[in-house]
């Protein structure tokens, strides 16, 4: 092959190369000189804001810790939890705290399914006997009143110092059913014929809190602070409510009220801001306005798991005589 | 005989290979040309462009919008841009597509957006960088929130997940805290955008912003959601004003066909090219992968309620006839 044959492709090939270059070259020279506007790709102003920043964006998660325990200083207790007043709570949400009690040696019965006219609690007589059979009763999310009788023996029960936990829900508008037919159903708190023979009742709405200090992930997960130092709010600096209504102290009422909703807390449906009262006490009695902070997925969020602690060691605490209430028949509803 | 029949053969390769070269510098060459002649094209004078976005921000609306925007941004002949907008919102992740895009834009010209029907929740958040909004008493702007759509049963949904073999005790399992964290998440980048870009104007706290109210035209000028009540007009006019290279009403105005999701004209196996812009290819993958798995919740900045749940709903009015 003669020298010629190679040197005039290569010297094509070359040319080539150096046109395409100078003509970037060109062109870059240009678009450099041209003192215009930055070519898009190169200018990202505006593409990583600050408030798309980790530290703007990522919530404060609370990490799930700490343990419910239970003392059992006063004794083995033995606690009936309700079942019988269409109490809207699943069993297994609240295993956590039957096996806190159970771990400190306490023993927990659910008492037995059925209406109250059904079960063998038709009459003061038969309710009493049960709840004669236990320390302290926990009453979870009821949507059924309290009877007559069963008010009487339960007030005779809490004036010989057996103890009564009330967890109750505002009234909640749920939709049930498929896709094609849907139902609205309305549930209420049941048990507040109860509860204000003991000076409070369920408020007539939900709360909610907007402010992310006021509330755990969710606007509705209200946060709830000790309103005074008692028992029952020792170790707790801020428990979460889920579902949380609010407590109305009635007439002159002598339930004390033990935590608050958090500053800027409102009503659901009518947004009236003010200072909600979320746990009351009064002697034997204690009524939360929310039922879900015992449940396995929120007992162990914020402090919720001191406070349940402490209302454990409440129910626990008690020192009813083992005859009280009374079994005698003349306990006839209505008779006083 | 056969040397002839060589010399020709290779004199034909010299000429292709001059004819190539040519072609090359041609094409090197004709960018420039053209760069000299859109440069004389200045002596039209500087001009808005009026963007349009009628319709959700789904990922095919806020990708068409947005080339629109890079068009516009890189069009020496455009100095200012006006969004008139009608959009409730969409997926959580195109809106804070359609913010970026907007954002970018605003940083290098004036925009201005003018609020036909809608700017509610993702609409809002892609408008809220506009140097100025304008609306009318009915156009309806707010609803800073994040909805995450679930399955009508959580739990047994979780339960055919966790009866599945899997690596990891999170692997697709969805739990209500879990998709609370996450609305918040989003919820803060959504209600840091209107705070960061619209903080000085409203009178509104974060945490009255978080409520997610709707606002009406006449209340949004009041509390700082939008600044004036104006027509698409006024917000031309308020554009061209920002612009330094604008001066008096010297100034032309390009309106841009609201965006169009098409397929392309240009099939590359499967993928449906969805437009080109300059030398970027913006490509839709459109191929069906063949996997059963859908995302188990969906997050929307949306105004308005799932279509699902109108169907359910009794017609309780004849105000549409």
């Amino acid at each position: 092959m003669k020298p010629a044959e190679i040197a005039r492709p290569l010297g094509v090939f070359v040319i080539v190369i150096v046109v395409i270059l100078a003509g970037s070259a060109v062109l870059g020279a240009v678009a450099g000189g041209g003192g215009g506007a930055p070519t898009d790709g190169q200018n990202i102003q505006g593409q990583s804001p600050g408030q798309f920043q980790p530290e703007s964006v990522n919530p404060d998660v609370d990490p799930e810790t700490g343990e419910i325990s239970v003392d059992a200083d006063d004794g083995t207790k033995k606690i009936l939890i309700d079942t019988l007043h269409g109490n809207a709570f699943d069993r297994d949400d609240v295993e956590p705290v039957v096996e806190a009690l159970a771990e400190a040696g306490h023993t927990v019965d659910f008492a037995p399914s059925g209406g109250s006219d059904s079960g063998g609690f038709g009459s003061s007589s038969s309710y009493n006997a049960t709840l004669q059979e236990y320390d302290a009763v926990l009453v979870i999310n009821p949507t059924e009143g309290f009877t007559e009788a069963e008010r009487a023996g339960l007030r005779t029960y809490m004036d010989n110092d057996g103890r009564v936990v009330v967890l109750g829900e505002p009234t909640q508008t749920s939709v049930s059913g498929g896709s094609l037919v849907s139902s609205l159903s309305s549930v209420s708190f049941g048990a507040n014929d109860l509860t204000t023979e003991y000076g409070a009742r369920m408020g007539a709405e939900a709360l909610f809190n907007v402010d992310d200090s006021g509330n755990e992930n969710g606007f509705k997960s209200i946060l709830a602070t000790p309103e005074s130092t008692s028992s029952l709010s020792e170790g707790v600096d801020t428990v979460t409510f889920e579902n949380a209504g609010y407590i109305v102290r009635t007439g002159e009422s002598d339930a004390t009220v033990l935590y608050t909703a958090a500053d800027g807390t409102k009503t659901l449906e009518t947004r009236r801001n003010g200072t909600y009262a979320t746990v009351v006490r009064n002697d034997n009695m204690v009524f939360v306005s929310d039922s879900d902070f015992v449940d396995q997925d929120e007992v162990y969020d914020a402090d919720n798991e001191v406070f349940v602690s402490n209302l454990l060691d409440f129910l626990t605490s008690g020192d009813k005589p083992d005859d009280v209430p009374e079994t005698s028949s003349e306990g006839t509803p209505g008779g006083f | 005989m056969a040397a002839s029949s060589e010399s020709t053969s290779a004199t034909t390769v010299l000429y292709v290979v001059v004819v190539v070269v040519a072609v090359l510098v041609a094409t090197v060459l004709a960018p420039v040309v053209y760069s000299a002649t859109t440069g004389s094209g200045d002596s039209e004078g500087p001009s808005v462009a009026v963007l349009t976005l009628r319709g959700g921000t789904s990922g095919a609306n806020v990708a068409a919008i947005s080339e629109d925007l890079r068009q516009v941004r890189n069009n020496d002949s455009i100095d200012a841009v006006v969004m008139r907008i009608d959009s409730s919102g969409g997926a959580v992740t195109s809106s804070e597509e359609f913010y970026l895009a907007m954002n970018r834009t605003a940083a290098e010209m004036p925009l201005v957006t003018y609020v036909e029907g809608y700017a509610a929740s993702g609409g809002y958040f892609g408008i809220a960088p506009s140097d100025a909004i304008y609306v009318k008493p009915s156009s309806l702007v707010g609803s800073i929130g994040v909805v995450a759509t679930l399955p009508s049963s959580l739990e047994s949904q979780n339960a055919q997940v966790r009866s599945a073999l899997r690596t990891g005790p999170d692997k697709q399992l969805q739990t209500i805290d879990g998709v609370r964290e996450e609305l918040e998440l989003l919820q803060n980048a959504f209600v840091g955008t209107v705070m960061e870009h619209r903080g000085d104007e409203l009178t509104l706290s974060r945490t009255e912003v978080s409520n997610a109210a709707t606002y009406r035209g006449t209340e949004a000028v009041q509390n700082g959601f939008a600044d004036e009540i104006g027509t698409l007009e006024s917000a031309i006019q308020r554009a061209a004003t920002e612009a330094d290279s604008i001066e008096g009403d010297s100034y032309g105005v390009h309106y841009k066909a609201p965006p169009q999701v098409s397929t392309g004209t240009i099939v590359l196996s499967d993928a449906d090219v969805e437009s080109t812009n300059g030398s970027i290819v913006y490509v839709d993958q459109r191929e069906d992968t063949g996997t059963d798995f859908v995302p188990p919740v969906r997050y929307y900045a949306a105004y308005g309620i799932p279509e699902s749940a109108v169907e359910n709903q009794e017609v309780v009015t004849n105000e549409t006839g």
